[in-house]
């Protein structure tokens, strides 16, 4: 087999000479690592995680013995996608036992057979590697399937959106402040018996909930004064008319999401005490699904600027609505936007893409924990998750501008302390456009020079350039990754990072 | 000397065949055996009455000496790690399996050392 490709084996012994012996019996066929005492085997874990293909791991060793190495495993769920092979020389059962209910596959016992520690090694890899091939199956068809279903009904809500001469924000907002809403309110009663999958369900069918705009005529839509009574019995009517075009679907007509986005349509104008609308319903005989959409629906309405409308504070926006100036809603849900007031307020103040796919995310991760049989599943998704995590993390305390550009889009996203240097969104989109250039003209051109001359073997470059931010002008440097796909002869995106900005003081414009 | 008249003084040639494939792996262990640091963590810790770390080094002696087939040290080892085991270790006891564990190192060092000598 190829070198590059070959399986590596984690070898964890205190005493180097047992080390060497494995080594010695596998090192033909695996790439080996080594660690010589339990700390130093999770912190390998650690930084390289599934990379590693099998571990071969002692009991007995000074400080941070074997079976912690498999407590710290078990806690991560590194041990369902990790197989371990324990090996020592202590024989009695209730150690093995232990080893075995702490989900190690295997166990060795000194002295050694050469051939038998290579075969068990083979077969261990063998069986697992199908195991994990099978995982990630399952794992990237859930989280396609998953992401294509966001996907269609974002379109499809941005459509009327975007008729409504609203901001793309509303739909994410209401997003976020619904899924915040509602694990917020599991947290503090299981009164109405949601679960995990009701909440991604809600969720998602809260960016439905003004599809009945659609029928309602611009004119009154996007009138900037009050409403006739006329014009506000018909504006009424988008609440009606979205639940019986989810209604009349032909098919998909029982599916849950639909079920719940349509009582989001008809029912997320109606009020606690029964002076809403359509129907007048009161208390609890309103969906919490639609109650939960309500709220969400008028604060982001109070925060956000409208055609007849400035926005409101979101301090102002939340009395506003505690006060019942915005119609009554059940007191538990009040409670509710008050704890988790400022959480709503954060989130919000992020505004982007990216940080709707993370609630997504974290949803589907939420659910795939409360389901046991797929136990499996949550370590690679979960991995993504800490990823993300961490490189936000970092991102946002490296006094740096991050970036990462996708060929195949054009669309170059940097980290938000970049995007504030820069004065821009997040997403950047055609980074030498006309409309938006951050480079002046000859270092971008150097730049796409040198990323150029990169290739597969050597994908790293860097270069200085010259960047125009809210401050001013800086000089920095910039150094980049350029990414490839198998087979491509030119990369498919790159990501890298500008530091050591310092300003010049040289006047604006050429 | 060959390897068969060697392990005949410190342990079972059969057996170490049987596991291992060929002489020349277990020629290159045994001699790494002599650079082992497990025995003299073993002194250092009994003269300093730190069990812990003896019982560590003693299990180490033993492991190896399974693998290599040293029936020899393997027997005084096992003892002595079993001894350290203890909850409430017999100072008296230990001091006299220390003893056979040092006598039965030496033999097998000894040993192997004159066979590579004549290697």
């Amino acid at each position: 087999m190829h070198r590059k490709n070959r399986q590596k084996i984690l070898i964890v012994d205190d005493n180097k000479m047992n080390r060497e012996f494995l080594i010695d019996m596998l090192e033909n066929e695996f790439d080996i690592m080594e660690a010589s005492d339990g700390f130093q085997a999770i912190q390998i874990l650690r930084d390289y995680g599934t990379a590693i293909d099998l571990m071969l791991l002692d009991i007995i060793m000074p400080e941070v013995d074997g079976f912690e190495v498999l407590a710290m495993m078990n806690e991560n769920y590194l041990i369902n996608d990790i197989p371990v092979i324990m090996i020592s020389a202590e024989n009695d059962d209730s150690c093995i036992e232990r080893a075995y209910e702490m989900g190690v596959t295997d166990y060795i016992s000194r002295p050694f057979n050469v051939a038998v520690v290579r075969r068990r090694v083979t077969n261990t890899l063998a069986l697992h590697a199908k195991h994990k091939k099978l995982i990630s199956i399952i794992a990237e068809q859930v989280y396609e399937k998953e992401k294509n279903n966001n996907m269609m009904v974002h379109i499809l809500s941005h459509i009327v959106e975007f008729r409504n001469g609203e901001s793309g924000m509303h739909v994410l907002n209401i997003f976020s402040i619904t899924n915040l809403l509602l694990k917020k309110l599991i947290e503090k009663t299981n009164k109405y018996n949601l679960t995990q999958k009701d909440i991604s369900l809600i969720t998602i069918a809260s960016a439905l909930h003004d599809i009945g705009k659609i029928s309602i005529p611009s004119a009154i839509l996007n009138k900037p004064g009050r409403f006739t009574p006329e014009e506000f019995e018909i504006m009424k009517t988008h609440t009606t008319i979205g639940a019986s075009l989810l209604e009349d679907i032909p098919i998909y007509n029982d599916d849950p999401l639909v079920k719940v986005a349509r009582e989001i349509c008809r029912w997320h104008h109606e009020r606690f005490d029964g002076r809403g609308y359509p129907d007048g319903l009161k208390g609890d005989e309103i969906p919490v699904s639609a109650q939960i959409v309500a709220v969400a629906d008028v604060y982001d309405a109070l925060t956000s600027e409208r055609c007849y409308k400035k926005a409101f504070s979101h301090e102002q926006a939340f009395q506003m609505i505690i006060n019942g100036e915005c119609g009554k809603f059940s007191p538990l849900l009040m409670e509710c936007l008050a704890e988790c007031h400022n959480d709503i307020i954060n989130k919000l103040q992020i505004h982007s893409n990216e940080h709707m796919q993370e609630i997504q995310l974290q949803n589907i991760v939420d659910e795939l924990i409360q389901c046991d049989e797929t136990n499996d599943l949550i370590s690679p998704i979960k991995q993504i998750d800490r990823e993300r995590e961490k490189s936000r993390f970092f991102a946002k305390h490296a006094q740096e501008l991050q970036f990462d550009y996708d060929c195949r889009t054009s669309v170059v996203i940097v980290s938000e302390w970049g995007a504030n240097l820069i004065g821009s969104n997040r997403t950047v989109l055609n980074i030498g456009g006309k409309d938006k250039c951050i480079m002046c003209n000859s270092d971008l051109q150097d730049f796409r020079n040198i990323l150029d001359k990169a290739d597969i073997n050597n994908p790293d470059v860097e270069s200085n350039i010259i960047l125009d931010t809210v401050d001013g002008r800086m000089s920095g440097k910039i150094i980049a990754h350029t990414m490839w796909e198998n087979n491509t002869p030119k990369y498919t995106g790159v990501i890298g990072k500008v530091s050591g900005l310092i300003k010049i003081s040289e006047t604006k414009g050429e | 000397m060959t390897l068969k008249e060697c392990y005949s003084i410190i342990g079972d040639y059969n057996d170490v065949m049987k596991r291992l494939p060929r002489e020349t792996m277990v020629i290159k262990f045994i001699f790494r055996f002599l650079d082992d640091k497990s025995y003299s963590q073993l002194i250092t810790a009994l003269e300093t009455d730190d069990y812990k770390s003896a019982f560590m080094a003693a299990h180490t002696i033993k492991g190896l000496c399974q693998n290599l087939s040293f029936t020899r040290l393997y027997e005084s080892s096992h003892l002595l790690t079993e001894a350290l085991r203890s909850e409430t270790p017999d100072k008296s006891l230990i001091n006299a399996l220390a003893e056979q564990v040092g006598e039965d190192y030496k033999t097998t060092v000894n040993t192997i050392n004159t066979f590579k000598a004549e290697q």
